[in-house]
Order: C-alpha cells, then sequence, then structure tokens
C-alpha cells in the first residue's frame, strides 16, 4: 500500500514536470540540448550542468544526453562533475552543445581521505599516499591487500604464503616497533582488524596515511600507519549495473629439488657409513628402490579460482545507493585446501534540509579448509613433510587403518603428507557485520555536528575433525576427534565530531574537534571429544577424552581530539592536531598519553615569483611535519600479575586431580605507552603540463619506549609469557619515491609509474643496554638465527660464519689456537666456521652480524596502455639487499637426520670428490655441519613480474547492440616469473608472526605461492 | 539555553565513559584475592609438585627423564630429536635445549616453592600449618636446588620472588654455596614436615623423604658421616626399618614401577601421575592436560606405535647377565627392567620375536613401560609414578657411606638385603673396599637402571671416562671429562641474564 502511493505520487510529479516542460517550451524559451563525454569520447552521466547566476540546473542521463531550458541564449553553462575540470561555456544563443569534459590533473584536484574528513591534495600536508579503485580491479588480486605490493612507496606488503585466503604482512615505513607492526584499517569509517574479507571490486580508494602528522588524527593505533578504505558509493542521476565475472587455474611456482629413493638411499648409506652406524635396512641397495614416491607431486595440483560480483549503484537529488555481492572460491595448490568468500554490501546516504544520514553495511562469511599443521611429527605441515619425507614410503596401505602408508623403522618421525591432509579435516569460518551509521547537521554555515556509531561482529566458527588413523609406526590414532570452538568479539564505536570549514577572503580554515569511545569484548567456547561412531561428526556422539573451554577479553580506548588546518590564498598551509588518549591497558596512573602534531605545506608554484618556472615546472609544493602518536599494541591486563588457575596435580593413595593455582608470570605494572616521533620531509612536483609528477619523503621515525615483552632469564622462573616492557627505541629512516609519467600519442594512451623506497632502521637502546633478543627459530629444533639489539637492524642474522670445507686432516690440524685445534670433531669432508672471538672453540659467542632482513631498497614499476578498445597492464616488483635464513634447507641439506634430502647432496665431499660446497654426509653430524651458520643465509633480492593483464573493452556500437553500456574481456596472470637467487619456495615469504622472526624461511610450515592464470568479463548496463 | 544544556549533557556523558578504563581479567584471579586460605596455599603447593612431572620442562617429565639416563653408559638415545641425540652423544653444546628445559623446569619449581613461603605467613590459618606448609615448600625448593647443582654446579639463588626488573638477573653463586642452600632447606623441611599423611594427601612430602635428600645430598659432597647420621634415622645397621618410620624393601623388585603399587613402602618420594584432569598428555598448564606422563610412549617400541628413543646399551645388558639368581636364572632386576630374546619373552602381549631389534642393541626398556598392555594407549598418559627415591637407594647409599668411612663390615648387611631381595646369594666375607665398592657399583647399576642415576653415580667416583670409554654407547670418542661432567648453562639464560658467566669448561 505504502510503495504503491509513493509510486502514484511520483507518477504525478513526472506528470506536472515533462507538463511543465511542454508550457514552457510553449513559451519560447531557449532548450539547450547535447551530449557530454569524457576525454575518450565515452557518455558521462550524472554531469551538473547549470546556467552560472541562476538556479536553472540538470544532470546529464546515462547516454551522456541532456537538455536544459535555459531561458536566456547570453548566459553560460557551468558544467561540473567530480573528477573533471568545470567547464564554462557561453551559450551564444545556441540550441545544441556537445561539451566534453577533462579530467582534473589528478594531483591537483584529487580529493584525499584524510580521517574524519577529505582534503584536496593541493592542501595536503602530510605523506598520504592513494590507490584508486581502477588500480585494484585491474590487478584480479583476490585480496585487497595484496593489491597493495609495491604500488606505493614506503609500503612494503609480503605476501604469508601461498594458503587460499591467507593475509599478508604489511609494513609501513618499516619495522618501528618491536611488537605489532600491523596498520591501523578503517573501512568507511569503522576500524577493522583486517581487510581480507572485502571484496577489491567493492574499494573506491585506499588512502594510505604513512607520517605522524597525516595519521595522527587516528592517534594511540596509528603509530604503524593507517589504511583508510573508502568502499564505491552511487553517484547522483546514475543508475547502473555492474558485473565483474572471473575464472583461472592456479598452479605451483616452484617446487623443491628434492631426491628421489635411488638418490635418497645413496645419500644416507654415505651418511650412516661415515658414522660408522649400520645402514638402514630399506636403503641396502639404492639402484633397486627406483624413483619412489614422488611426495611433492602428491600434494600439489592445478586448482581453479572463480569470482563473482554484481553490483548496482546509482543515486537521485538527495540519495545515493550502492549495492554489491560476491562471492569467491579458490582452491589451494595444495590438495583439499580451499577459501570461500561471500560478501554483501550496501552503503547509502540520504540528505533533507539540513540533515544528511548515510550507513555502511558489511557484511561478508569466510569459509577456510586449511591444510593439518600434521600429526605432532617433525615434518611440519604437509609441505613441510612433503619436503622431507623419505620418497621410499608408499603413499597408500589398504591395510592400515585410514588407508594410509607411512615412516617406519629407525627414522624421524615424518608423517605422510597426503595422509595428513586427508585424515584431518580443519575448518574455519568467519561471518563478519561491519556496520557504520552517521547522522550530520549543520547547525550554521560552515558548521556540522556527525555522529557516527559503529558496530562489528566477528562470529567465528573453528571445527577440526580426525579421523581414526595408524599412518606407519609413528602416527596412531584409534579414536575420531572433534574440535569445535566457537568465537565471538564486538566491538562497538561511538563518535562525535564537530567541524567548521570557513573562507574569509584569502584565509581558510577548517577546524575539527571530536570524542571516540571505542569498546571491545572477544569471548571463545571450545570443546572437544574423541570416540565419535564413524561417520558421525557431533560432539554428543563422543564418549573420550572430553574437554571443553571458555575465555574472554575485553579493552576499552578513549579519545579527545582536535585538528586545526589553515590555509592562506592557496599558498600555505599549516596543519596542528592534539589528541589525548586512555587505554585500558595500562595502569591507572599511565592510561592517557597526549599526542600532538604540525604540519606546513608551501605551494610554491603559485608565489608570483615562481612564474617564470611555470613554462617547465606547473606545480611545487614543498611539506614538513612532525608528530608523535602513541602505541597501546600489546595484550590486554598485563599490567598487573595474575594467579593462573588449573595449574594442576595428583595426589591421594587414589591418585585423584589436585586443583592448582599460582602466578606464573611477571608483570610491568608501570607500563605506558610507546610513542612513535616521525619528521617527514616532502615534495610534490609536475612536470610538462603535469605529464611528469614526482613525489618524494624523506622521514625518520623514532619509536621510543617500544612495548616489548623482553625475554627474562629462565632463572626467574617464569613458565609464563615474558612480562612487557618500556624496551627500548628503534629509529627508522627512510626516502619515497613515485614518479608517474602520463600521456598520450595518437590513439595511444600510456601511463607509466615508479616507485621506489629505501628504509634504514636500527635499534637505538634496548632493555638494560646490552639487552640481547634473539628469533627466528629456523627449524623444528634448530637454534635461533636473528637478533635485536642495540646498534644493529631488527631482527638481524646473527650466525656463525663458515669458510669452506677442511679437504685434509692436515688442514684441521693446521686450524689451531695455543696448539689446541679449534674443531677437534672435524674430518676432511667437515665444515670449517670462523672462530669470530678467537678463544679457540667453535661455538654461539662466535656468532656475528651477516645481514638484515630488511631490503637495501624496493621496488615497483607499472605499466598501462590502452589503444583504441585494447588495454594492458603490466606490474614488476622487488626487492634488493635483504637476506633470507633458508630452514628447511638446513633440514634438507643437513644429512644429519634420517630424513629426504636435497638433490644437491649427492654432491656431498668424498674424497674422490673435493671440488664441491656440500660437505661430506655424516648421521651423527660430529663436527656439527648442520648447526644454524651462514650456511643457510641466502641472497634474498627477488624482481617479479607480478602482473600482466591484457584487456579489450567493445565499441560503443558494438556495446549497444548488445544492449549494455559497456564490455570488457580480459586475460590476466599472476606472479608470472621471479628471478632470484633463493633457493626456497618464495622469496617474499614473509613470517607472520614476530617480527623477530622475519626473513627466516620456516619452511617446517611453509606454503608456497601460486602462479596464477585468468580470464575475466566485466559488464556495466 | 537549550543548546547549551544539550552540550552540557554530552560532555558530562563522555566524562563519565571513562571508568570503563577499568577493566579486569576475567579469566584469572588477582593476586589480592589470593593466598588468604589454607585452600589458596593448597593449590599453591599443587601448583609446585605438578612442576616436576610437567611434560617438557619437569624432571621426571618426559624429556628430562631421557637427559637423567642419556648421558649414561646405560643407555643410547636415537637419533630423532636432534638435541636429544646430541646430548647423549657428548654433541651438545649451549643451544642444545634439552639441559634448557631441566634448568627452567626446576626454576619454575623454584619460583613457585618461593612464592608459597612469602605468602604462607600472611594467610588466615594456624602456625602450625604455616610451617608445615613452608616446609614442604622448602622441601620442593631443595629438590629443584639439588637436580640444578647436579647437573649444573654453579647456578643462580633465588630465595624470594623477584619484586622489580633488576632482581630478575641473579649472578651464579658457587656449587658450594648451591649445596649449602639444598641442606639448609633440606634441614628446615625435615624439622616440620610431617611422617606421613592422611590417605587423600599421600604423595607429599614426608619428614623421611627430607632425611632421605638430605643424606644424598650429604653423599654428593663427600660428606660420609652426615650422610650416614641420616641414612641411619631411616634404616637399622641390618637394613631393616627404623621406627619411627616404616620404609622396607618390597619383597619383589618388580611392583615399584607398577602403577598398582603407587605409594608402596619402600617409596620414600615419587612423582604422582595419573590419567586425570584433562585428556592431552602434552598439553601446556591448563585445564585439557592429562596428569599422566609421556614417557612410556617414548620409549615404547615402534612395533606398538611408540617412538622406540631410549635402548639399553649392550654393555647394560650385559652387566644384568653378571651374576645368576641362587635358582640358577638371570637376576629378576633384569627381567623387570629389559626384555630381550629369552625363551617365552612376551612383550606388549607378543612374543618378543615379533620385535625388531635396532641399532646393534641386544634388548629393549621394559621398566615404567606398560608392557603388560598391547600398546601404550594414544596420547601415552602412563599412571605409574616415577619413583624419586626408593628404600633401596637409602640402603646403598648407607651402605657406600660406611665403606668410604672404612667400616666395609657394616655394609655387608645392607648390600645384602639388595642382594637378597633379587635372590642373589650373600656376599662372600671378606671383600676388600675395591672389592666391595665394585660390587656395590654393579648393585646400583642394575638396581636403579632407568632411574637416572648412573651418570651422577659414575661422577661422583671418578669413573666417567673409564666406564664410558669401555661401553659401547655411541658418541663415546667424543666424551670430553671437563666439558661432559657437567651441562653448560643455556644459551637462552646467558642472552637474558647479563649477570651469568658460561660454566668454565664451555
Amino acid at each position: 500500500m505504502q510503495n504503491q502511493k509513493i509510486r502514484k505520487s511520483r507518477y504525478l510529479w513526472l506528470f506536472l514536470l515533462v507538463a511543465g516542460m511542454f508550457i514552457r517550451v510553449h513559451a519560447q524559451d531557449l532548450v539547450v540540448r547535447g551530449k557530454i563525454t569524457d576525454n575518450n569520447g565515452e557518455p558521462l552521466s550524472g554531469v551538473t550542468i547549470a546556467v552560472e547566476g541562476t538556479s536553472i540546473s540538470t544532470a546529464s542521463a546515462e547516454d551522456g544526453n541532456y537538455s536544459l531550458n535555459v531561458k536566456d541564449g547570453n548566459g553560460t553553462l557551468s558544467v561540473t562533475y567530480i573528477g573533471y575540470q568545470t567547464a564554462k561555456i557561453p551559450i551564444s544563443n545556441r540550441t545544441t552543445i556537445d561539451i566534453t569534459m577533462e579530467p582534473e590533473s589528478e594531483e591537483l584536484g584529487e580529493v584525499v581521505v584524510v580521517g574524519y574528513g577529505t582534503q584536496t591534495r593541493r592542501n595536503l600536508t602530510g605523506a598520504i599516499a592513494s590507490i584508486k579503485a581502477d588500480d585494484i580491479v585491474t590487478e584480479g588480486a583476490n585480496t585487497v591487500e595484496k593489491s597493495l605490493q609495491g604500488r606505493i612507496p614506503g609500503v612494503q606488503v609480503e605476501s604469508a604464503g601461498g594458503n587460499p585466503g591467507s593475509g599478508v604482512r604489511i609494513l609501513i615505513r618499516g619495522t618501528g616497533s618491536l611488537g605489532n607492526n600491523t596498520p591501523l584499517y578503517i573501512v568507511d569509517g569503522v576500524q577493522v582488524d583486517n581487510i581480507n574479507n572485502l571484496s577489491p571490486s567493492d574499494i573506491a580508494s585506499m588512502d594510505i596515511l604513512k607520517d605522524a602528522s597525516a595519521a595522527a588524527i587516528y592517534g594511540s593505533r596509528a603509530a604503524n600507519g593507517v589504511v583508510l578504505i573508502t568502499t564505491k558509493s552511487g553517484r547522483k542521476g546514475e543508475n547502473k549495473i555492474d558485473v565483474d565475472v572471473y575464472t583461472g587455474i592456479q598452479d605451483i611456482g616452484k617446487q623443491l629439488d628434492v631426491l628421489d629413493a635411488s638418490g635418497w638411499a645413496t645419500v644416507n648409506n654415505m651418511a650412516h657409513d661415515n658414522a660408522g652406524q649400520e645402514r638402514l635396512s630399506f636403503a641396502q641397495n639404492p639402484e633397486s628402490l627406483g624413483k619412489g614416491t614422488d611426495w611433492q607431486n602428491e600434494i600439489y595440483r592445478i586448482a581453479p579460482i572463480q569470482n563473482y560480483a554484481l553490483g548496482a549503484s546509482g543515486g537521485g537529488e538527495s540519495y545515493t545507493y550502492s549495492l554489491s555481492g560476491g562471492y569467491l572460491s579458490q582452491d589451494g595448490i595444495m590438495d583439499k585446501t580451499t577459501y570461500d568468500r561471500w560478501n554483501l554490501r550496501l552503503k547509502s546516504d540520504f540528505t533533507k534540509g539540513r540533515v544528511k544520514v548515510g550507513e555502511t553495511v558489511i557484511l561478508t562469511k569466510e569459509y577456510w579448509r586449511n591444510a593439518s599443521g600434521g600429526f605432532g611429527g617433525q615434518g611440519g605441515n604437509p609441505a613441510g613433510s612433503a619436503a622431507k619425507m623419505i620418497p621410499v614410503f608408499n603413499v597408500y596401505d589398504p591395510t592400515a587403518v585410514g588407508g594410509y602408508g607411512g615412516a617406519y623403522g629407525p627414522i624421524v618421525n615424518i608423517e605422510n603428507p597426503v595422509a595428513v591432509l586427508n585424515l584431518e579435516d580443519p575448518e574455519e569460518n568467519m561471518t563478519k557485520a561491519v556496520i557504520n551509521a552517521y547522522a550530520e547537521v549543520s547547525i550554521i554555515e560552515g558548521l556540522k555536528y556527525k555522529l557516527n556509531l559503529g558496530y562489528t561482529n566477528m562470529a567465528g566458527y573453528d571445527y577440526t575433525y580426525t579421523y581414526p588413523y595408524q599412518v606407519g609406526t609413528f602416527f596412531t590414532n584409534l579414536d575420531a576427534d572433534l574440535y569445535e570452538g566457537r568465537s565471538e568479539t564486538n566491538t562497538s564505536l561511538l563518535e562525535h565530531t564537530l567541524t567548521y570549514d570557513k573562507a574569509f577572503g584569502n584565509h581558510n580554515i577548517q577546524a575539527l574537534a571530536g570524542y571516540t569511545y571505542q569498546n571491545s569484548n572477544y569471548r571463545i567456547l571450545t570443546g572437544s571429544k574423541s570416540g565419535m561412531p564413524q561417520g558421525i561428526k557431533v560432539l554428543d556422539a563422543g564418549t573420550l577424552n572430553i574437554a571443553s573451554g571458555s575465555n574472554a577479553l575485553e579493552n576499552t580506548l578513549i579519545s579527545y581530539f582536535g585538528r586545526l588546518v589553515y590555509s592562506y590564498d592557496n599558498r600555505y598551509v599549516l596543519t596542528g592536531i592534539l589528541r589525548r588518549d586512555g587505554s585500558s591497558r595500562f595502569g591507572k596512573s599511565n592510561r592517557f598519553g597526549n599526542f600532538p602534531s604540525i604540519a606546513a605545506a608551501w605551494n610554491i608554484s603559485n608565489e608570483a615569483f615562481f612564474d617564470p618556472l611555470l613554462a617547465y615546472i606547473d606545480q611545487a609544493k614543498l611539506r614538513v611535519s612532525y608528530g608523535i602518536l602513541g602505541s597501546q599494541e600489546f595484550d590486554d591486563y598485563r599490567y598487573n600479575p595474575a594467579i593462573y588457575l588449573n595449574i594442576n596435580s595428583v595426589i591421594g593413595q587414589d591418585q585423584h586431580l589436585w586443583p592448582g593455582a599460582i602466578q606464573t608470570a611477571f608483570a610491568t605494572p608501570d607500563i605506558k605507552w610507546e610513542t612513535s616521533k616521525t619528521l617527514n620531509i616532502g615534495a610534490d612536483l609536475g612536470f610538462f603540463d603535469q605529464k611528469l609528477q614526482l613525489v618524494a619523503d624523506y622521514f625518520i621515525k623514532k619509536n621510543s619506549d617500544v612495548i616489548l615483552q623482553v625475554p627474562i632469564p629462565l632463572s626467574t622462573g617464569a613458565s609464563g609469557d615474558s612480562p612487557y616492557i618500556n624496551a627500548g627505541q628503534i629509529s627508522n629512516r627512510g626516502l619515497e619515491l613515485s614518479l608517474s609519467y602520463t600521456n598520450s600519442v595518437n590513439d595511444l594512451d600510456y601511463q607509466l609509474t615508479g616507485t621506489f623506497s629505501t628504509v634504514k632502521n636500527e635499534v637505538d637502546q634496548l632493555g638494560t643496554g646490552s639487552q640481547q633478543i634473539f628469533g627466528g627459530q629456523p627449524t623444528h629444533h634448530g637454534a635461533s638465527a636473528t637478533l635485536t639489539q642495540a646498534g644493529l637492524p631488527v631482527g638481524a642474522f646473527y650466525l656463525i660464519k663458515t669458510d669452506g670445507i677442511f679437504d685434509s686432516q692436515e688442514e684441521i690440524d693446521a686450524y689451531v689456537k695455543d696448539g689446541q685445534r679449534i674443531q677437534p670433531n672435524a674430518q676432511p669432508g667437515d665444515i670449517r666456521f670462523v672462530d669470530h672471538n678467537n678463544d679457540g672453540q667453535i661455538d654461539e659467542n662466535d656468532r656475528q652480524y651477516l645481514g638484515s632482513p630488511t631490503p637495501d631498497f624496493t621496488v615497483g614499476v607499472g605499466g598501462n596502455l590502452a589503444w583504441k578498445g585494447f588495454d594492458m597492464n603490466l606490474f614488476i616488483q622487488g626487492t634488493q639487499g635483504n637476506k633470507i635464513y633458508n630452514g628447511l634447507r638446513q633440514d634438507l641439506e643437513g644429512m644429519n637426520l634420517d630424513v629426504n634430502y636435497s638433490r644437491s647432496t649427492l654432491s656431498a665431499w668424498t674424497p674422490e670428490n673435493r671440488n664441491t660446497a656440500m660437505p661430506r654426509a655424516v648421521i651423527n653430524d660430529p663436527n656439527q655441519n648442520a648447526r644454524t651458520s651462514d650456511r643457510f643465509l641466502e641472497n634474498g633480492s627477488y624482481l617479479r613480474l607480478k602482473t600482466v593483464q591484457i584487456g579489450y573493452t567493445f565499441s560503443d556500437a558494438l556495446a549497444q547492440s548488445l544492449k549494455v553500456n559497456r564490455v570488457r574481456f580480459y586475460l590476466s596472470a599472476d606472479n608470472v616469473f621471479t628471478i632470484t637467487d633463493y633457493k626456497g619456495y618464495n622469496p617474499d615469504l614473509g613470517r607472520v608472526g614476530s617480527i623477530l622472526d622475519r626473513g627466516v624461511d620456516f619452511g617446517h610450515v611453509a606454503y608456497p605461492l601460486a602462479k596464477t592464470f585468468m580470464a575475466g568479463v566485466q559488464l556495466s548496463f | 539555553m537549550k543548546r547549551i544544556a544539550y552540550i552540557l549533557i554530552l560532555v558530562l556523558s563522555l566524562v563519565g565513559c571513562e571508568s570503563s578504563l577499568d577493566q579486569v581479567n576475567p579469566n584469572v584471579v588477582t593476586q589480592e584475592n589470593f593466598w588468604k586460605t589454607e585452600n589458596d596455599v593448597l593449590t599453591g603447593l599443587a601448583a609446585t609438585y605438578k612442576y616436576l612431572k610437567q611434560t617438557t620442562n619437569g624432571y621426571w617429565g618426559y624429556r628430562v627423564v631421557q637427559l637423567q639416563s642419556g648421558r649414561g653408559d646405560d643407555f643410547f638415545i636415537r637419533n630423532d630429536n636432534r638435541d636429544m641425540y646430541q646430548l647423549s652423544t657428548f654433541t651438545n653444546s649451549p643451544t642444545t635445549s634439552i639441559p634448557g628445559y631441566l634448568f627452567t623446569g626446576a626454576y619454575t619449581g623454584i619460583f613457585r616453592a618461593n612464592q608459597v613461603i612469602e605468602n604462607v605467613p600472611n594467610a588466615e590459618i594456624s602456625e602450625e600449618l604455616k610451617r608445615q606448609f613452608i616446609a614442604e615448600a622448602k622441601f620442593l625448593r631443595a629438590l629443584n636446588y639439588y637436580h640444578l647443582v647436579i647437573n649444573f654446579g654453579a647456578v643462580p639463588i633465588h630465595t624470594s620472588v623477584p619484586k622489580s626488573r633488576e632482581e630478575y638477573f641473579a649472578a651464579q653463586s658457587s656449587e658450594e654455596e648451591v649445596w649449602a642452600q639444598v641442606i639448609s632447606d633440606f634441614e628446615e623441611a625435615k624439622a616440620d614436615l610431617p611422617r606421613s599423611y592422611p590417605p587423600e594427601w599421600v604423595g607429599r612430602a614426608t619428614q623421611g623423604a627430607a632425611i632421605g635428600y638430605l643424606g644424598k645430598a650429604y653423599v654428593y659432597q663427600s660428606k660420609w658421616p652426615e650422610a650416614e647420621n641420616e641414612f641411619k634415622l631411616l634404616a637399622q645397621p641390618n637394613g631393616q626399618p627404623m621406627a619411627p618410620y616404616t620404609y622396607d624393601l618390597l619383597a619383589d623388585y618388580e611392583q615399584n614401577f607398577l602403577k598398582e603399587y603407587d605409594n608402596n613402602v619402600e617409596s620414600l618420594f615419587e612423582i604422582q601421575v595419573q590419567n586425570v584432569g584433562g585428556a592431552d598428555g602434552w598439553a601446556a598448564e591448563n585445564a585439557n592436560e592429562s596428569q599422566g606422563v609421556v614417557i612410556a610412549y617414548g620409549n615404547a617400541p615402534a612395533e606398538v606405535g611408540g617412538w622406540f628413543q631410549m635402548h639399553p646399551t649392550n654393555k647394560m645388558f650385559n652387566e644384568f647377565q653378571k651374576e645368576k639368581t641362587v635358582d640358577g636364572d638371570f637376576d629378576p632386576r633384569m627381567y623387570a627392567s629389559i626384555v630381550w630374546d629369552y625363551p617365552g619373552a612376551m612383550f606388549y602381549n607378543r612374543p618378543f620375536s615379533e620385535f625388531e631389534l635396532v641399532f646393534g642393541k641386544q634388548s629393549k626398556v621394559r621398566k615404567y613401560q606398560n608392557w603388560r598392555n598391547n600398546n601404550e594407549g594414544i596420547d601415552g598418559s602412563s599412571e605409574i609414578n616415577e619413583k624419586a627415591l626408593r628404600y633401596a637407594d637409602v640402603l646403598l647409599l648407607y651402605a657406600e657411606a660406611l665403606i668410604m668411612q672404612d667400616r666395609e663390615n657394616e655394609a655387608y648387611p645392607l648390600i645384602d638385603r639388595i642382594r637378597n631381595r633379587a635372590k642373589l646369594a650373600n656376599l662372600p666375607t671378606g671383600l676388600n673396599r675395591d672389592e666391595l665398592m665394585a660390587e656395590l657399583r654393579h648393585q646400583r647399576m642394575v638396581e636403579f637402571f632407568r632411574e637416572g642415576q648412573r651418570f651422577y653415580d659414575l661422577r661422583r667416583w671418578g669413573l666417567l671416562e673409564q666406564e664410558i670409554a669401555n661401553s659401547d654407547k655411541e658418541g663415546r670418542e667424543y666424551f670430553n671429562l671437563a666439558r661432559h661432567a657437567y651441562f653448560p648453562i643455556p644459551q637462552n639464560e646467558l642472552n637474558t641474564n647479563p649477570n651469568i658467566d658460561q660454566n668454565p669448561n664451555w
């Protein structure tokens, strides 16, 4: 009923409008008609056409056509459209005026999201980089974050493995903190933990706030930079539907070259012979063993990926809307692994009088079928065990419980990776709702009040079912196991902001005052049982090993903030920000911190004295900023020591449970805010009609009172976590350059972009001064590979250095200190280690600094070409100068364990084969050739053709004959090839988790990166 | 006016929110509300006892049990856990993780005992109970320092809970100072511990346990008269129980290692384990943790799903056969301790012939294994209490203390009690000191197989080099007495504690 009424009244209005037009036409008024197109000839809809000095205006229709009764043929049309230069066209009594809109020079007119508002790039004082929708969509990356890789100087994006649905590690301006270095993500005004769940096609823009003054308005969580995501809105006067579909395949980029059965047996026998140990019974006759099982082939596959997105958007005089839905299905290159994502997003706004209300609702559901972590053996996950599993063993054994073969005999317990993938089914589900609603009221001209309410809900459901199995002799689980866990995180956000924008002549003021309250609470409930009958997968059916649990966390952040931007005559801009933050993570006396920042910009090219230079340089701007930000990124409740429960024991003649409770860890009651101080100096330059644009920034960022869990002596007896302390100071200095060149030659439009960044990272001071923090465990049992201490980069490689191979007993005997052999256990063929501290023995005191996991520089080079209907997009990225510790190679070339080895071990040193870099094979390894040393440290530099994409857009005529506005087909390939010396799976395999482990490739639980080939179509109608 | 009122309300509502910055951890009890009642103290003690068997770090947890025997001439540990293999073949370094587990585990026990000792005086309980609880905590602290000093020598001493960050970084005390701490804590425990407990509390430290350990601590310092003074409180000169204590040998040696005979008359102190609580033998300290031990799983043969990590050396196998019983059979301790290819030999309900002998070793471990079952279960949570101190040990140490004071004759009845239980005849009279010590060494090696004594005994006797060299132990060529008699201070301690130095030989 209600709807019908509205519809009826709409018809009535339409009738009156049309009638009115007729009446006026009849009255001989001048009606101007025409078509509005962009510089490529594409029709533009929703463009505002107004007669200057009057209230007469209209908007262009979907085909770009408009008609406007201008009344007077002597007026001037003012044609405006976001992103395009405003056109002023005298009517001169014409009745047909076609208008071609010229895009605004990007650098000048671009609107940049700055947090609680927007600014034109002209007025920016801070270091902010932006990515627009086009750059994201053409990429075809399945998660938003991956499309950042290499595109923005100063932003390092490292893939976290090829696991479908896996995240990335993003570092903005280097490693500032030793704790959490994740930037703050804000989606349409709401803070979220990560943006993996967003569909790239929903993103309108990403703005990365890099320096303190830009990020200061987000204060307490902004010390690692801020990524502001704005999702797509509708446009007034435009109603369109977009369809985007792609499908493709993924394949493993690189397999490790490990031995086949006979090759393995040859090396293994050599290792046993050299140790004087009897050979393994199943390695006796290498020749008879043949190839055996290729475990990598058994688990890797060509995997499909498909994505569907449907969007509708538009708007009217007083409202805009955008609605979109999507589905992504991505199988992993490792058998059984899968990622599915469903998205639904609604964003709209309504204006009535002085009130504007709007909302964003993002609903996502994600599903992961992960690779199991393994059965608890020493193979690690299936990727790790596929490399290390001896090829002699069989994949299947129909007589075994579960049906899989496995390892047996006096060897290392490594699981059959095929069995692991099939017998353990770990699934994760996550539904997220991000809801943000606001109401904005204009109080007086220029003064606005905004109430913003945000709510996010994350509901996780984990499920792991394990089938009964007997896999070889090492892994037996005769009862089915089931674990289920449900967790929920609710975050609520309340924001009041008051803004005042006013121009007085050449003076312009933008002021902001605000308050935010954010509360987050988390709770998890878990249960597990064993012994379900076959085929029954609910806990009710279980009878054994009954366990359940729950725990909860809650934290609150309260902030008061203000910002003042003052600009004079488009020449000088000054920004000041002050913020006061309170966090529940600190004790009462240290709860609040004050964080100010100040910044200035000078548009030199707008000065009169610059005029002579304008012929060469169109634009020149200088920016300087300095600011202090706070960080509270550590666990809740850690300022107070606690008595932990369930530290249980057994007592009594009947041996009953004796419940225990005690303090297990220390706390730091006076822990306080970590602060990060950044000085940023930047310049924006434009040349040759803005065809060439350069943005350069240099920064010095110092993080003090770094919040870190510094390991404390074992002799304190803390069995729980180390206490967090304000541990020291870290500085990062860097240069970031972004260069782009845009031009058209005949029908060819092209754009070349390049980014370059370099950051130097150093720990200025840490803990007690001589404090050393070791990290980066490279193998299952191996010693740490990295050190963090004053004077070195964070997570520096700190290793014993090797110096070739002893070729003879004479060389061993000659390697002495005070007449004593330095390596008494060495035999010819063993590795010579450098006695760095010159004390006559090789031990951990001989470790030395041998490189950094941080690259000297990173580069990204992109190209966009458009010629007639064709377009091409190319993107290359790389790093130079970083080192990677190859943990998996330590296992595969160690030859000290009964596991499979790299093919390279066939060239192991023997008296007959002395000309080799591979030491002798010896299973008891008395010289510790396989110890953590620079033998396994590699150059991590690489250059990768990350994306190449070729598209074709149908001509308008053809599109219209198909009854659509736009059709584009494309072919795309990701990770096409990588040029690198690195011997592991993937040189950009960062390690998610502690920053001290960065650069240590823990191949034990790796997931190799995939190459992806895709074909897609984009439709608009 | 209205507008101003609205603004005022707004401002007031903001200020009110600041109280939500007070968040209390909902998962734990706070310090202020703990250590008040008798039950609080008992839960604190439970947490202190429990660490003795914690899977990774406990002295009777999985790895450290292997460590205790791993360096002796009686065991070979296979190369699947690289660190375990390194320490058992004398190629270990300060980064070898397992000694670090022991180190961590002992100090964790000490930290917890110190919490009890510091907080009990302020609890709302009787003075008598306070004394008893403090004595109990001191016993546990002494036991942990004892484990540290016999494995590392000079280590830091903490006798209180660090109050500030500076107190985390303790310097080493000398080996003598650590022993003095052990003695004084055991002495205080001896004074205030009860002789026994009601059935529901059996398993907690007793006065007898404190006396036994005190004697053993003196033996390690070669303080023979002091040792004798303690042992004679527990045993009569003829080896029979000494009132008021009732410790005695079980008639059947093997029963010491069967779960049905946990907390028996021969045991002065043992580690309480049972598959109760949670179901996961590998869990960290939480509600899911099974209170059993996984060592039996680690040592079980591959044929029943175990990890076959500890193997008796052939030297040990031969040692068991040195003397037959009065019936002409093998020593019953041999049957209880190992299994080999003897007629009718059964292992996990299968004929022994179905098992493969690996690494050239001739026998497999039975002791502390549930080898009369079909396997060790899935999570392998064994319920056999680990015997930390047996009356048999008291008798043999007593005998040794007498021999070392040139009172060989008084040692005979003590040794003969051990021999008689093993169905061996009385010793021939007239043995000289060396012969008697050789017999005593043989008895200790056989009696305490897999009880973590052999390596430490050899060190006391100055025989490490000789006995390792004449064994078939793998890695014997890398044995270097100066280095391997004690473990190096773990690298993780050196990395974090600027006040500590590495042991001089490392």
